[in-house]
């Protein structure tokens, strides 16, 4: 009896001791055991009420200026916040040079987007789709004010924002409506999927014996993969709570040489743009591969449409090798067996209790 | 700053001679000190003040027919320069509307015609004070100071926070907007319009823009916050000769796009020049504003002084 009590003492410890370690403010992360939660800004506490008003937000057609795009126009829940399509176009039809991330796990990142160090934290790349004119994608620039009246005239908002931002009086601007679309996205982490019971959760039946035979081809260092897609969320690029020092990668995956010097398109260069430096050419950063059969299509610009296109495209080390291409593509050659094997592997990575999670679904389909 | 001090030096010798003399004297002391100052200026197409809906022929190297959409910039760092050529900077006045500690907005399109990016409101003067002095010269930096540049935008005072001169792909903003549709380049795409969706060919008709801003601010470090970039994109601009009193600096922009074809565009680059290094279409315009571009120094031809 006392052993027991004591088990149960020791247990609610690690219960309190995990939820300390789990943010401030009281907030209860979505999260396995295993996985420490992301970062958060002093300046934007993770709360319940700025992640439901971040959820309503996201699911917006008014952040548009013409109703038609919300955030999940481009980040659809059942593609692990893709949107299917190479490269997206905004309201004016422009489209954008690059292909719409996954917003998996989206607060693990040091860095957003594709190769741009300077954006480092959600709130501020919030203003990138709502008001960006080059290319313009939901097209709000110059139109903030508009925004707000009509945030304010929906009954939907005004108390969730004085909910959200009772220090602010529930005001409804800039500030609060970034830092609540970023409370949001943070909740967006997928940690289930067999591959994840597997690994992480001990049950060796979770994973089929091919996925298994692509794993170890996965982490082997015959094909390199996991030089970069490694760690817990399959990137080198990772940050969280117990992890004080942020990592990421930008690599070259040999996809372009337009000049026989590594030249990449002039509107995707890569980290060259912001960094100044050559051989900076074509660098991008790691995408997680959690949920990558649903990601489709591949790369910085969708230019691989299949999970099979892109493991061929690593067997040759590449489709267009450049002088700064990364060393970590050898090129390989897989028996067509191993193939599936290793499609077995990345398809494990689908989480499907993420893509029909109730909690990161559309609200406005049910009752607001 | 001196100004504190010399008010107290201005306010001690009033109070000494009213105690001597009784007369009125330090309402006339303070003005001495502490003097107000309006520079003045305007934005022309060659010889022809800028308007929206106005239309200007023979603009750049291919004498093209340009309508300019917008019309803004950011000055800062604004100062008077004296006899012996010292510098001293005109404290701006803090309306919280235009101007923002060392920063100020020039605003010249009035949201009328074509303008659909900008405000209803303009403005066409920096104001501030200036310690009295014999002032020969005017000097200021086209541009927002790098540590205004690179804060948060989110919770920004104004004028920063017009999110038409947002630029946060560079995490900072446009120091200068002028749009224009040009013979070459018809700007039928228009923020505020509702194209149809899926339209591919809309990135073609987005006219010539000319967006002034930092870039390659990664430069020192990809692994921390902007601490450096490699093209600041600030051109100091300084006249010897300036009165307040009678001159205006006039924003040419016939005079900045001499030699710039507007009516092409590079392929897979912005529409126009958007300070990007590897766009040929920012020269020799860069140059032009007295920045150097693809290892080229340039003379600024931008601004001009207008008795």
């Amino acid at each position: 009896m006392p052993r027991v009590r004591f088990r149960a003492f020791a247990l609610a410890l690690l219960w309190t001791c995990s939820a300390a370690a789990q943010g401030t403010g009281g907030y209860r992360w979505p999260l396995p055991g295993w996985l420490p939660p992301p970062l958060v800004p002093d300046d934007n506490p993770q709360t319940d009420a700025r992640v439901d008003l971040g959820r309503h937000l996201f699911y917006d057609k008014r952040l548009s200026l013409d109703g038609t795009m919300a955030c999940a126009t481009c980040h659809e829940q059942a593609r692990a916040f893709t949107d299917g399509r190479a490269r997206p176009t905004g309201i004016t039809g422009q489209q954008h040079p690059r292909n719409a991330q996954s917003l998996a796990n989206v607060g693990y990142w040091p860095v957003l987007t594709w190769a741009n160090p300077l954006l480092r934290h959600l709130e501020r790349q919030a203003l990138l789709p709502l008001f960006g004119e080059s290319p313009v994608e939901m097209g709000m620039a110059g139109h903030e004010q508009a925004l707000f009246a009509r945030l304010a005239a929906d009954p939907a908002y005004p108390e969730r924002f004085r909910r959200a931002f009772p220090e602010r009086d529930g005001a409804i601007d800039l500030a609060t409506i970034t830092r609540a679309l970023a409370a949001f996205q943070r909740t967006l982490i997928s940690a289930d999927s067999p591959y994840d019971r597997y690994r992480y959760g001990g049950r060796e039946d979770a994973l089929s014996p091919a996925a298994k035979r692509g794993e170890a081809l996965f982490f082997s260092e015959r094909l390199e993969c996991f030089h970069c897609h490694g760690g817990v969320h399959l990137t080198d690029s990772l940050v969280h709570a117990r992890k004080p020092f942020a990592e990421y990668a930008f690599h070259n995956t040999g996809l372009y040489d337009r000049d026989g010097k590594g030249a990449y398109p002039a509107d995707n260069t890569g980290l060259l743009e912001h960094s100044g430096r050559a051989d900076d050419m074509g660098r991008f950063r790691t995408p997680s591969l959690r949920n990558v059969e649903l990601t489709a299509p591949y790369m910085h610009d969708g230019s691989i449409a299949t999970l099979e296109e892109v493991i061929a495209h690593y067997e040759a080390g590449g489709r267009a090798r450049g002088p700064n291409t990364s060393p970590f593509l050898p090129g390989f050659r897989l028996s067509a067996e191993e193939k599936q094997d290793l499609v077995a592997f990345l398809k494990s990575l689908t989480d499907r209790d993420f893509v029909g999670d109730p909690r990161f679904a559309d609200p406005w389909k049910t009752a607001p | 700053m001196t100004v504190s001090s010399s008010f107290r030096r201005t306010v001690l010798a009033g109070l000494v001679l009213a105690a001597g003399t009784a007369a009125p004297v330090f309402a006339p002391a303070l003005a001495q000190a502490d003097k107000p100052v309006t520079i003045r200026f305007a934005a022309s197409v060659g010889d022809k003040p800028f308007a929206c809906g106005r239309s200007f022929d023979g603009v750049g190297a291919t004498r093209s027919r340009v309508t300019p959409s917008d019309f803004r910039f950011y000055v800062s760092d604004v100062a008077l320069v004296d006899a012996t050529g010292k510098a001293v900077p005109l404290k701006l006045d803090q309306d919280e509307r235009w101007q923002h500690r060392t920063v100020a907005l020039l605003d010249f399109e009035d949201r009328s015609g074509p303008c659909l990016t900008g405000t209803q409101e303009t403005r066409d003067v920096v104001t501030g004070t200036v310690p009295a002095g014999d002032y020969r010269g005017l000097r200021f930096t086209l541009g927002v100071p790098f540590e205004l540049n690179h804060a948060d935008a989110t919770i920004a005072p104004s004028p920063l926070n017009l999110t038409t001169l947002f630029w946060n792909w560079q995490a900072g903003y446009k120091f200068l907007r002028i749009d224009l549709a040009t013979s070459g380049r018809p700007q039928d795409i228009k923020p505020g319009d509702m194209p149809k969706f899926g339209d591919r060919a809309a990135s073609n008709r987005l006219g010539f823009a000319i967006h002034l801003g930092s870039t390659v601010c990664a430069a020192d470090s990809p692994t921390k916050a902007p601490a450096n970039c490699a093209n600041p994109n600030r051109p100091v601009i300084e006249f010897a000769a300036f009165d307040p009193a009678r001159d205006v600096v006039v924003a040419d922009l016939g005079a900045v796009l001499e030699g710039v074809d507007v009516d092409t565009n590079q392929a897979e680059s912005p529409a126009g020049c958007m300070s990007t290094p590897n766009d040929g279409d920012c020269n020799p315009l860069m140059r032009n504003f007295g920045l150097t571009f693809a290892g080229q120094g340039g003379q600024q031809k931008f601004f001009r002084v207008q008795r």
